[in-house]
């Protein structure tokens, strides 16, 4: 067989994106989410360019689909076992945590998202192949969960830690000098240079 | 001659004590993270976007374009001395300097490399002091139909010019057309998009995109391939050509500048066109064309001006029309709108300081590169010893800070983590994501005089074929495309872009 796997998932993908936002642009089969005035050709409305945009992007998704079937072989990296359950449960709690803190009211300045990120990266982080990718976007998570309780100098320290992880050659006395190292640095540059309006330490207690 | 005067005034502008340091600052970070691989100009720039809202305009656009023209400096040091292209733009330079570096030539190498590169840069500075009051001229005239067929010809050119398929690349464009639509829509004040997000009423954020997919998704894809980093070998040896190498570069550095200033011009062409495009050149048309591969310094000295002669000149487009040629210059789109400028035809007439002083500010900024390139070699090699253990934390935070700082909201940080994971999708399955930058930035603006232009002809789509303009520029890009799909042409470009 002579299948592009990954055209077909990137041909895929670009329709599903163009179908979706059809229907919450509310011009596929008459249903839609924020339902945008169309217009005519002469007085377009806000729904207009949304509507040929994403036509045209849904041919050409289809395009590169039915192309994929003949312009191979072109596979993609194999999963493993653990690369599956991993997603599929890091998917599953990071919805679950947002579920819940949303329910539980708990939503200023998107900590349920930010909570909700980090578990379910720090889950695919499982898995040796996900490491990478769960472990640096995890570390972004929580700079952002912390930054505005508890400061730039702890946020910092806790990108630092998350994110070295991701790389087998860090001990913890590397970790820390490289940690204090860019705390200073940060410091310096952006509170000290540039003056930035940010919490340098914990808000929280004080 | 007015030129004259014009460029006196531009130098008045670039000489004056605040912008001199500035193009300082960002030569030495350009040459910086050109020097380094795993962080290109459009990460950086776009990190530093945020730290330039102080400034005023001219300095943070000399800035940016400093960091621009020194990581084409910075990528070929490394290139030549471990066979480490910095940026894209160097990959053509590994080839012969790498060669010549083991062959104890490393010295006259970098020399080549920076001499031709500030020649290439000096003549490109003028083209484009040259050529952009003409082409703004001819812009004046453009209505609303003809803006929005030339930038369908950008974009359809920008996706042509891009590594892999074209039909993904133009799925890309059109990908970032759509993100850009996210946000209040300008004629009747509706949300698009939004999901009630507040913070979306703006749009999607330009910076979060670009350092998302950019920065993020390189720093993951460098971590899942450890590759064994090399370590430097060798001496770097005299510097001085002898003058049989001297004579050699000479015919390929005109050459290359020469095809650099042509191909910068072209959206999505750039830097590493242009490297490719001289390399080639040399082979076929150099005496010396058979050496090539085998350490000639014609192959570092074509090339090396050729990229950094289409540096400069992708700013005429920008500069010019407003449009922008490649990713980084969308990023100084975004910094440019930030600034409350519209580029556009009419930023001539209207911020004089900006454009000349820019201009000549690029001619200082590569009088500067000679100077951090050369003698002060030894510091860059020493940067290189860094390993990446230390410097992708360093990357990181910067990031998170800069997001952060833009509004002083998480939710930034937020989307610039969503973008990240978008981006490490793209790569996965080979979806080329400059192209989508170039649509997300011109997409608002395509939509705008796509709608001027129906209102003003009635709702009759003829209105773009029965103007002369639009139909030369609809024109060319219908040829465009329907050369690429003729089969020699599109293996050719595969051959000429692969390696």
């Amino acid at each position: 067989m002579k299948i592009s796997t990954k055209d077909l998932w990137a041909g895929g993908l670009l329709m599903f994106l163009a179908i979706l936002g059809l229907f919450i642009n509310g011009g596929f089969l008459g249903i839609g989410l924020e339902q945008h005035t169309l217009g005519s050709a002469r007085r377009m409305g806000p729904g207009y360019m949304p509507m040929l945009v994403f036509w045209l992007q849904f041919a050409l998704g289809a395009f590169v689909f039915i192309l994929a079937l003949t312009n191979g072989p072109d596979p993609l990296e194999r999963w493993t076992k653990l690369d599956f359950t991993t997603l599929a449960i890091g998917v599953a709690v990071g919805l679950i945590i947002w579920r819940v803190m949303e329910s539980m009211g708990i939503s200023t300045n998107y900590v349920q998202v930010g909570v909700a990120c980090f578990g379910a990266l720090c889950i695919l982080a499982i898995s040796p192949a996900w490491r990478p990718l769960g472990l640096v976007l995890a570390s972004f998570a929580i700079f952002a969960l912390l930054l505005e309780p508890l400061g730039l100098m702890l946020s910092i320290a806790a990108l630092c830690v998350v994110s070295a992880v991701a790389d087998r050659d860090h001990n913890p006395i590397s970790v820390a000098g490289m940690t204090v190292f860019l705390c200073v640095l940060c410091w310096f540059v952006f509170i000290y240079e540039l003056d930035i309006r940010v919490p340098l330490w914990p808000t929280i207690f004080g | 001659m007015e030129l004259f005067a014009n460029l006196a005034h531009g130098f008045g502008v670039a000489l004056s004590l605040d912008n001199l340091l500035f193009a300082l600052l960002g030569a030495l970070i350009g040459t910086a993270i050109g020097v380094l691989p795993g962080i290109g100009p459009v990460a950086t720039i776009s990190l530093l976007l945020p730290i330039t809202f102080g400034q005023p305009a001219t300095t943070a656009i000399i800035m940016l374009a400093g960091i621009y023209y020194g990581a084409q400096y910075g990528g070929s040091t490394t290139a030549i001395l471990l066979n480490l292209p910095g940026e894209v733009s160097s990959v053509v330079t590994a080839l012969d300097g790498y060669k010549m570096a083991r062959n104890g030539r490393a010295g006259a190498a970098l020399t080549i490399a920076a001499l031709g590169s500030f020649f290439a840069g000096s003549v490109a500075t003028l083209v484009v002091a040259a050529s952009g009051p003409m082409l703004t001229s001819v812009a004046l005239s453009f209505g609303p139909a003809d803006y929005f067929s030339l930038m369908l010809l950008g974009l359809i050119i920008s996706a042509v010019l891009a590594q892999g398929s074209v039909l993904k690349a133009i799925a890309m464009v059109v990908l970032g057309v759509a993100l850009g639509l996210v946000g209040t829509d300008v004629q009747t004040g509706q949300q698009r998009f939004t999901f009630g997000v507040p913070e979306l009423s703006d749009g999607l954020g330009f910076v979060s995109i670009a350092m998302g997919i950019f920065g993020l998704g390189e720093i993951i894809l460098n971590l899942e391939r450890p590759e064994a980093r090399q370590v430097m070998s060798g001496k770097v040896g005299s510097l001085m050509l002898t003058r049989e190498e001297f004579r050699r570069s000479v015919p390929a550095v005109l050459r290359g500048t020469a095809i650099g200033s042509v191909l910068g011009i072209l959206p999505g062409g750039g830097a590493s066109l242009s490297a490719f495009g001289s390399y080639m050149l040399e082979r076929k048309i150099s005496k010396y064309g058979h050496t090539l591969g085998t350490g000639a310094i014609e192959g570092v000295a074509g090339p090396e001006s050729a990229n950094n002669a289409a540096a400069q000149t992708s700013f005429i487009p920008l500069l010019t029309l407003g449009i922008p040629a490649n990713a980084v210059m969308a990023l100084m789109v975004g910094a440019l709108i930030i600034q409350g400028i519209q580029p556009g035809p009419r930023m001539v007439e209207a911020q004089p300081d900006l454009f000349w002083g820019l201009i000549c500010s690029m001619w200082v900024g590569n009088l500067m590169l000679l100077v951090i390139n050369l003698p002060m070699i030894g510091m860059w090699v020493k940067l290189l010893q860094v390993p990446y253990k230390y410097l992708y934390p360093a990357i990181l935070v910067f990031c998170a800070i800069g997001v952060y700082s833009l509004n002083n909201s998480v939710f930034d940080v937020y989307q610039t983590l969503f973008f990240g994971i978008l981006g490490y999708i793209f790569s996965k399955l080979h979806m080329p994501a400059a192209p989508l930058l170039i649509g997300f930035v011109l997409g608002p603006m395509m939509e705008e005089h796509l709608r001027r232009a129906m209102l003003l002809s009635r709702g009759d789509v003829g209105v773009f074929i029965e103007r002369p303009i639009s139909a030369t520029l609809l024109a060319l890009a219908a040829i465009v495309l329907a050369a690429m799909a003729l089969p020699a042409l599109r293996s050719g470009k595969d051959k000429a872009l692969a390696e």
